[in-house]
């Protein structure tokens, strides 16, 4: 692990009360890397809920289409949350109705865990099976290492940028890196027999695997990933 | 995650807990390197490592989780040592049947099965 220097987190949120729980979220998450005892993460906690809420009501007016933007900034003995005024992009977003979550990280694998405790509340709160949130979960861990480690390279200066873009129909998943880069017909196949007892190179395959769609972008510094909310049908 | 060691007989049993991803994943890595460094000054004489990965309490596993499962059947299995895996739950026994690796894997679904396998 390198010298630890000021780690950046930057959280956009559409101005719902309802996504409120993933600020704490991030934040209950972050504490766990600090000194801080139980009774300060606590009352830390609790100021962020405050922060959060009074952003997002007072702020934004509740305007899910108008993002609130937080920055977690991390230094070797504080924890500042600010509210963002710098505007996070969200080019990839496709339709109006859909809202967007945006989690910006410091390349470094310790923030793995930083997308997960994200995607596992984001799933928590919208209506796929549980064997399907598995799926995406792993789907968005992968592509997460892959961003922060294979194309950013671990370097903490370097941001990796996930995107969720939220429709009635679909989860879109969109991955950002400042790497330089790949192509992805020259990644080993990991199913071919030669490569079956590798202890590496099957991140893209379980990407694929798990979701509908996985389309690569921009050199393979961006990849978006589908996953559709199937309708159920009823047999007459 | 958090990682238990226990011994019953001649074999090393790890029960796993939590998510093996990120750094965690690295983690068990080095709890089972370890294990295999124990036994490798042993194997000479006649001693090899009988691992069992007690998966039961295993939420979610990443493609470097997997890879480290890999890395040690292999390095076990070059040493003459043996490790099966225990308990699989329904998510981490169809990414091992994606990654078609279940023919690679013994597992069982009770430690009595599982410590049968060395006997």
């Amino acid at each position: 692990m390198g010298e630890r220097t000021e780690q950046v987190i930057t959280l956009s949120l559409p101005s719902s009360m309802q996504h409120v729980y993933l600020l704490t979220a991030v934040v209950t998450e972050i504490l766990k890397e600090t000194d801080f005892d139980e009774d300060t993460q606590e009352r830390i906690n609790l100021a962020a809920i405050e922060a959060g809420t009074n952003a997002i009501e007072h702020g934004d007016r509740e305007n899910p289409d108008k993002p609130t933007i937080f920055q977690l900034i991390l230094t070797e003995n504080e924890l500042i949350i600010n509210t963002a005024d710098e505007e996070v992009e969200s080019r990839h977003k496709e339709s109006e109705t859909e809202q967007v979550i945006t989690l910006a990280l410091p390349s470094s694998m310790r923030h793995v865990y930083l997308l997960d405790v994200v995607v596992t509340e984001i799933l928590n709160n919208l209506d796929f099976a549980e064997e399907i949130q598995e799926q995406i979960n792993l789907a968005a861990i992968e592509a997460g290492t892959n961003a922060i480690k294979h194309g950013n390279k671990e370097n903490p200066s370097k941001k990796a940028i996930m995107q969720f873009l939220l429709d009635e129909d679909k989860l879109t998943i969109v991955i950002e890196d400042e790497g330089e880069g790949f192509t992805r017909k020259e990644v080993a196949d990991p199913l071919d027999p030669e490569n079956l007892l590798k202890s590496s190179g099957r991140g893209l395959f379980l990407m694929e695997a798990c979701m509908d769609a996985v389309t690569y972008e921009a050199n393979g510094t961006i990849i978006k990933m589908v996953k559709y909310k199937k309708q159920l049908t009823v047999n007459s | 995650m958090q990682v238990n060691l226990r011994h019953k007989g001649s074999i090393t049993i790890l029960d796993i807990e939590g998510k093996i991803i990120g750094p965690d994943a690295l983690a068990l890595k080095s709890i089972i390197d370890q294990q295999i460094q124990a036994f490798s000054s042993e194997t000479e004489q006649g001693e090899n490592l009988n691992l069992i990965l007690n998966m039961e309490r295993v939420q979610m596993m990443d493609s470097t989780g997997l890879g480290i499962l890999v890395a040690a059947y292999t390095t076990i299995r070059r040493t003459d040592g043996r490790v099966v895996l225990l308990n699989l739950g329904g998510n981490i026994r169809s990414l091992i049947v994606m990654a078609k690796l279940m023919t690679i894997f013994d597992c069982y679904n009770t430690e009595a099965e599982a410590i049968g396998h060395f006997l």
